[in-house]
């Protein structure tokens, strides 16, 4: 590692004075998890790192006006851990739960994981799903912007310099909808997102779909909801072959993105089974 | 950079280049060479320790973001008389210990589990385990000498509780 120095900043004032101070370049660091790891890989293009990971009040987790409210501090632990977060989007507890190991979602933060912009990041297609809005603040002001349109690819967003995700906010999912994320990794514990799924939804009370909101992970360069998948299942009667095809029409939509590639013939078939079963899930209670 | 915090339950204060990571301040800086440099990169769980109770892989924290915290090695894990623990004690009785490298983040991975709950599933302490790699064991002596001193922890509870 080459010379680097530290601050720790003890307020999100505080923080964005440090991060817009010109006369150095600096970078937030929250858990580390990852930008230690890139430290010891490449010389870092910054000069200071300023530690966001004791601000009080990027720590929170609260609903304020129907709005979830979780600060960009909080861990994958402290997700695990949060009651209202388990009643209210499951499925974005159980991406946390899937990520790393324990040192990791002990440590590792919702805002170093969209803000690190990996592909296979877990907490993505949830957040996605839940059309989350990220809070950015530097020297310059405010801006949000929804985390599907921050992350503009594998690990490149439009966080400018001197910008920092304070928090997210997202809305309550209603109260008939119910949620199901899968992951595939290449072993049980600890591995990373080979494909993943994050889907939502619920019925009328004629039981037709009428709220469906479907994001895949790691499936395409940006992580995105599917519309079409949704439009398609929106009004229409939950069974499986519907689901089946579903499955189809997903996989479909993301070759037409990513065209063919070395891994297509493999993500074609796992996108079309991962869709079909969390559709299941939820609509017809199947476990998977 | 001066670091204040409080390794196994005594203050210390150490000075350190701020890059460094807590791995490197307690082994180069502190003598503490319980914890051990594996992959370096948050994979093997052999440098774990217990941040403020908390189990962290210490190559990933860096060293001035303990400051005012509380860190726990496998030094600082012991009975009363100094010697080795319940927990530790077991790892002994259940073959648990082949190699050796892997052990002081397998005993503190435990010891994390077992503050959380005294009775855990096999299926919770293979879990507990999932960010420690071992190649000797197997693991499951490990999950055994875990399981082993959950129940003994549990019911000396019972009993203290009459």
């Amino acid at each position: 590692m080459t010379k680097l120095d530290y601050i720790r900043a003890n307020s999100v004032h505080d923080a964005i004075q440090l991060l817009g101070d010109s006369s150095w370049k600096s970078r937030p660091l929250a858990g580390g998890t990852d930008l230690l790891v890139q430290m010891r890989l490449e010389t870092p293009a910054y000069n200071r790192l300023v530690d966001v990971s004791r601000v009080s009040e990027m720590k929170i987790i609260d609903i304020k006006d129907g709005m979830v409210y979780l600060g960009a501090a909080v861990t994958f632990s402290e997700v695990i851990e949060s009651d209202l977060l388990n009643r209210i989007v499951p499925f974005f507890v159980e991406a946390c739960r899937s990520v790393g190991s324990p040192q990791i979602r002990n440590t590792g933060t919702i805002g170093g994981n969209v803000a690190n912009a990996a592909a296979c990041a877990d907490s993505l297609p949830s957040l996605v799903c839940l059309d989350a809005v990220a809070h950015l603040k530097s020297l310059k002001g405010e801006r949000q912007m929804l985390v599907s349109e921050l992350v503009i690819g594998p690990h490149q967003t439009c966080i400018e310099e001197g910008e920092l995700i304070t928090h997210f906010t997202f809305r309550i999912p209603p109260p008939n909808s119910k949620s199901h994320f899968i992951k595939i990794g290449r072993r049980n514990a600890q591995s990373i997102s080979r494909l993943s799924i994050a889907v939502m939804g619920g019925v009328d009370q004629q039981g037709l779909i009428n709220y469906i909101r479907l994001c895949p992970g790691a499936a395409t360069p940006k992580t995105v909801r599917f519309y079409e998948v949704e439009n398609y299942l929106l009004g229409k009667k939950p069974e499986e072959t519907l689901f089946v095809e579903a499955g189809e029409r997903t996989a479909q939509a993301m070759i037409a993105i990513t065209g063919l590639r070395w891994s297509t013939r493999y993500k074609d078939v796992a996108l079309r089974a991962i869709t079909e079963r969390a559709l299941c899930a939820i609509f017809l209670n199947e476990n998977s | 950079m001066k670091i204040n915090f409080i390794l196994n339950h005594q203050p210390v204060s150490v000075d350190v280049p701020p890059d460094t990571t807590l791995l490197k301040m307690l082994r180069n800086y502190l003598g503490i060479t319980g914890p051990k440099e594996g992959c370096s990169v948050g994979e093997c769980g052999a440098c774990s320790v217990l941040l403020d109770g908390l189990l962290v892989d210490s190559c990933l924290v860096l060293a001035p973001q303990v400051e005012g915290r509380e860190v726990v090695t496998i030094e600082g894990i012991r009975s009363s008389d100094g010697g080795p623990n319940d927990l530790q004690k077991n790892f002994i009785k259940y073959g648990a210990v082949q190699c050796g490298i892997c052990i002081p983040g397998m005993v503190l991975a435990g010891e994390a589990l077992l503050a959380k709950t005294l009775h855990p599933s096999r299926e919770e302490i293979r879990n507990a385990l999932t960010g420690n790699l071992c190649r000797c064991t197997g693991y499951q002596q490990i999950v055994d000498a875990i399981e082993a001193t959950a129940l003994e922890r549990s019911l000396i509870t019972e009993q203290q509780k009459g």
